[in-house]
């Protein structure tokens, strides 16, 4: 292969492993902690893209109307949290149907009072020729950010006393109460930020795509696969996923083009899911023993 | 013969009782006259509400019965459309073909379901990665439509033409005497969703109702006690799945027939949130309840969405949610399971009251 | 006699941790075989993998003379061995009847099936709750439902996970009483118990595991007899390996 093409292919494989990763964070975490699936994650991504151009064109740097993005969406979810997600922790087949009434809520709401599309902001930074291949630098931006977010992660899991207390209430969360830590604000902070991160990630985006109430459609699948592919420990699984899936997309993309890119995807965690079980956290673990 | 019969009244399923199987043969009479009666429209519109029912009874045995939350109705009522589409249009409206083509797509999303259903339970995917797998399966498979805009989008005759869907599809006809033949639209469609209708449905209530139908609910309550008591549950749930994709995919034939068209936007966002919302308003757990919940959710729906789309979808949005967090089992299960409490609220309330009293006469005369 | 369940070599390994290590161990047709041993003497691991539920790291299993090693659990339970788990597993949500007979019907058609479904109420106490929701019943009751959904289909090997936890005395006694009459009548049975005065009304022969490995075997008053195994139970320290 030429050199620029390796350098393209590079560029394609980041490009799709920001996307999961900044498309799956969200719904990992709360995944890893609670056990449910937010059905609504699409309309946080779509929710966190419409603060953000709202902002901006109200006039704050394009930055930090992503951070009042992510915000909005976050105290949005701890306030869903708190009203209507807390009831479902212990039928987790029921908060699949009732954050999918959320989302349907959410987007309906979103139509009707927004109607179906808005000015977008465009995208920032122009692009970067290497070889004959433009590459946008926006694109090259978000995989630092995507890396950012991860390193982010695990700093907060790992190394703040609300990570050692979210860690515990993972692991055992009736010992974890047992033992004086706040489980109830736990969750309702792990929401939030797991909301914070899909409006996060629909702001990131927001520049480089349409806007629109469904706009988180385009998200979902790829975050749902990113999520099951990892496995429930969001630190150790999502990154060999994102990884691998990334690599898959990206070939099957380059090949056959967009649609059989996605579709990839599908096949992908089907065979993920019969080979690895407990996703790639679980065979890391096996492996580490 | 009688022991299926037999089999039509069971434990799992509500209305054994001559009140209920007499109001049952009523409903069933007034359906059948009402054409005579009725005015096109409401004609139509009835059936347009039956070729729904399907697929909620076909999600009732999956999630209800079977217990895994399956997001893919819609996948398999849109696939199913479009195979039938594709095989009408090319085969032509004559000498039966639709049927012909009926039965072709039904295969066709048996056979799909099948493939699914086997990676996914022989994968031993479980609980919300069900809803998660189906919902994503659903929603590619709808993407994928969408962009298929193109001439070059075609099977034989039939141009799947992207967004804006297939039309211009033969409605569903058998050949009659002297060259002649029966074109199913208007009352003739009516009756065949009617007949079709009662066939599925008391068919439902012999298979949920059988051993098969034991072990099924068994599997929901307590998977691994299933298999400890020597059944292999993935066989029963991948059958649950099957068949209730294939009434899913059935209800899209007919949908299909029914309006002569079929687009992308049938399968993805709203519309794969319709199969969930019917069912678990009505009861997912009983036929019965799944079947009156959905055709009162259409009806809500319709009268709504004269206001607009987004309003009728906000609030039934709303009922799912509401449903879901104070009656999770769906509203006429609750008033089933609980009628003598219900009907009879004022004798309990006499009762308690009385022995209450009766307790404290006790305690005071010691 | 003829022997029933054989594991030969049988171990699991789980990472580093050796629950089960080694096992040979032989049941033989007829007995009433208690399987004793300290807590993490690998147990419930031996039980798990006799029924299937996750392959062997090495070793096999034999029962009635078939290899079922590579068996899935539900044939294995076809072939006839049942089993009574620790924590009551009934069909919560579905009548005490409906249990059973989910637990029969494939060995039995109309009208045996409701003879035998009655037969099994009767001899549990329960023919007044039949129609009851499984998990309203009281737990000593649970237990016994699931006792007789693991007789029901008439079982060459009945495996019982400690089926007296929970138990106040008189049911324990009840269910010793219980098991010692299914062993005159020809069932041959396993089981894993702590409770020792269990143990020595209903055993005959006593198998003693510690750390995943057979530790002594005999009958009970051999056992209670033996120092070495006084010692893995007061934890005085143990021989080493």
């Amino acid at each position: 292969m030429q050199p620029t093409e390796i350098v393209a292919f590079v560029y394609q494989i980041s490009d799709v492993f920001a996307f999961l990763v900044l498309a799956a964070a969200g719904l990992a975490i709360i995944f890893g902690m609670m056990g449910i699936i937010n059905m609504a994650h699409g309309e946080f991504i779509a929710m966190g893209g419409y603060v953000t151009t709202y902002s901006y064109h109200a006039g704050a740097p394009l930055a930090l109307a992503m951070l009042i993005g992510a915000v909005a969406c976050g105290l949005f979810g701890v306030f869903l949290e708190r009203t209507i997600v807390r009831r479902f922790y212990h039928r987790p087949i029921d908060s699949l149907v009732a954050t999918w009434g959320i989302s349907l809520i959410m987007t309906q709401g979103a139509l009707l009072l927004l109607g179906s599309g808005a000015p977008g902001v465009g995208t920032p930074f122009g692009s970067v020729s290497f070889g004959g291949a433009s590459f946008s630098v926006y694109r090259l931006v978000l995989v630092v950010v995507a890396v950012a977010v991860l390193v982010g992660l695990y700093l907060l899991f790992m190394k703040t006393r609300f990570g050692r207390h979210a860690r515990a209430t993972m692991q055992n969360a009736a010992m974890a109460r047992a033992l004086g830590v706040p489980v109830n604000k736990i969750y309702s902070i792990t929401f939030g930020l797991g909301a914070a991160l899909a409006g996060l990630a629909g702001g990131l985006y927001a520049p480089t795509m349409t806007l629109s109430p469904m706009m988180g459609t385009s998200f979902v699948i790829e975050a749902f696969v990113t999520v099951v592919a990892g496995g429930a420990d969001i630190l150790i699984g999502t990154p060999p996923a994102a990884v691998a899936l990334a690599i898959i997309k990206a070939t099957a993309t380059a090949f056959y083009g967009q649609v059989y890119g996605v579709m990839s995807l599908l096949v992908a965690v089907c065979l993920v899911v019969r080979l690895m079980p407990d996703g790639f956290t679980g065979w890391l673990i096996r492996r580490r023993s | 013969m009688r022991a299926f019969l037999s089999l039509l009244n069971g434990p799992q399923t509500f209305g054994s009782s001559r009140g209920f199987w007499a109001t049952a043969i009523a409903v069933f009479l007034v359906a059948l006259l009402f054409p005579l009666v009725g005015d096109g429209y409401t004609v139509g519109n009835l059936a347009y509400f039956g070729v729904w029912v399907f697929m909620a009874l076909g999600l009732s045995l999956i999630w209800g019965y079977g217990g895994m939350l399956s997001f893919g109705q819609t996948a398999f009522f849109g696939l199913a459309g479009y195979s039938y589409g594709v095989i009408a249009i090319n085969l032509g409206a004559n000498y039966g073909y639709p049927v012909l083509a009926l039965f072709c797509a039904l295969v066709i999303a048996a056979v799909l379901a099948l493939v699914l259903g086997y990676f996914m339970i022989y994968g031993r995917i479980t609980g919300v990665f069900v809803g998660i797998v189906t919902l994503s399966v659903t929603l590619t498979f709808a993407t994928f439509l969408n962009q298929t805009a193109g001439p070059e989008w075609r099977i034989g005759r039939a141009r799947l033409n992207g967004y804006n869907g297939m039309t211009r599809i033969p409605s569903l006809s058998i050949p009659w005497f002297d060259g002649d033949k029966i074109t199913f639209r208007g009352p003739a469609l009516y009756y065949l969703v009617l007949v079709l209708l009662v066939l599925c449905y008391l068919g439902l209530r012999i298979m949920v109702n059988s051993r098969f139908g034991n072990v099924l609910v068994a599997i929901r309550e307590n998977p691994e006690r299933a298999e400890l008591l020597g059944y292999d549950i993935r066989r029963y749930q991948l059958v649950a799945f099957v068949v209730g994709s294939t009434l899913a995919g059935l209800s899209g034939v007919l949908y299909t027939a029914w309006g002569q068209f079929i687009v992308p936007a049938a399968m993805a966002l709203p519309a794969a949130a319709m199969p969930i919302i019917w069912v678990a308003v009505g009861g997912r757990k009983d036929l019965t309840a799944t079947l009156i919940g959905t055709l009162f959710v259409l009806w809500l729906f319709q009268t709504l969405i004269v206001i607009s789309q987004q309003y009728a979808l906000i609030v039934i949005g709303a009922l799912l949610l509401v449903t879901i967090l104070v009656m999770p089992g769906g509203y006429i299960v609750w008033v089933v399971e609980n009628r003598d409490a219900i009907f009879n609220w004022r004798r309990h309330r006499a009762e308690r009251l009385a022995e209450s009293r009766a307790v404290a006469s006790d305690g005071a005369s010691e | 006699m003829t022997v029933l369940l054989e594991t030969t070599n049988l171990s699991k390994h789980f990472g580093g941790l050796k629950a089960v290590d080694d096992l040979s161990l032989a049941v033989q047709e007829g007995e009433l075989h208690c399987l004793i041993g300290p807590n993490g003497a690998g147990k419930s691991t031996f039980f798990r993998l006799i029924l299937g539920r996750y392959p062997p790291t090495a070793g096999t299993v034999r029962f009635c003379g078939e290899d079922i090693t590579q068996l899935h659990a539900a044939a294995r339970i076809r072939r006839g061995i049942s089993i009574k788990m620790q924590v009551p597993g009934v069909f919560a949500e579905l009548p005490v009847r409906q249990n059973l007979v989910i637990a029969l019907q494939y060995r039995f058609a109309e009208p045996e099936l409701t003879r035998e479904v009655d037969r099994l109420l009767a001899l549990v106490d329960l023919t007044a709750e039949t129609a009851k929701q499984a998990g309203q019943l009281a737990h000593g009751q649970k237990q016994w439902l699931e006792i007789a959904m693991a007789i029901g289909a008439r079982p060459k090997l009945l495996l019982l996970d400690e089926p007296t936890a929970g138990m106040s005395p008189e049911e324990t006694y009840k269910t010793g009483e219980m098991i010692v009459e299914l062993n005159r009548n020809a069932m041959t049975v396993l089981v894993v118990e702590h409770d020792m005065a269990f143990v020595r009304q209903i055993a005959r022969q006593v198998s003693v595991l510690h750390l995943g490995r057979l530790f002594a075997q005999g009958s009970i008053d051999q056992i209670t007899d033996n120092e070495a195994v006084q010692e893995i139970y007061l934890g005085k320290g143990h021989h080493g390996h």
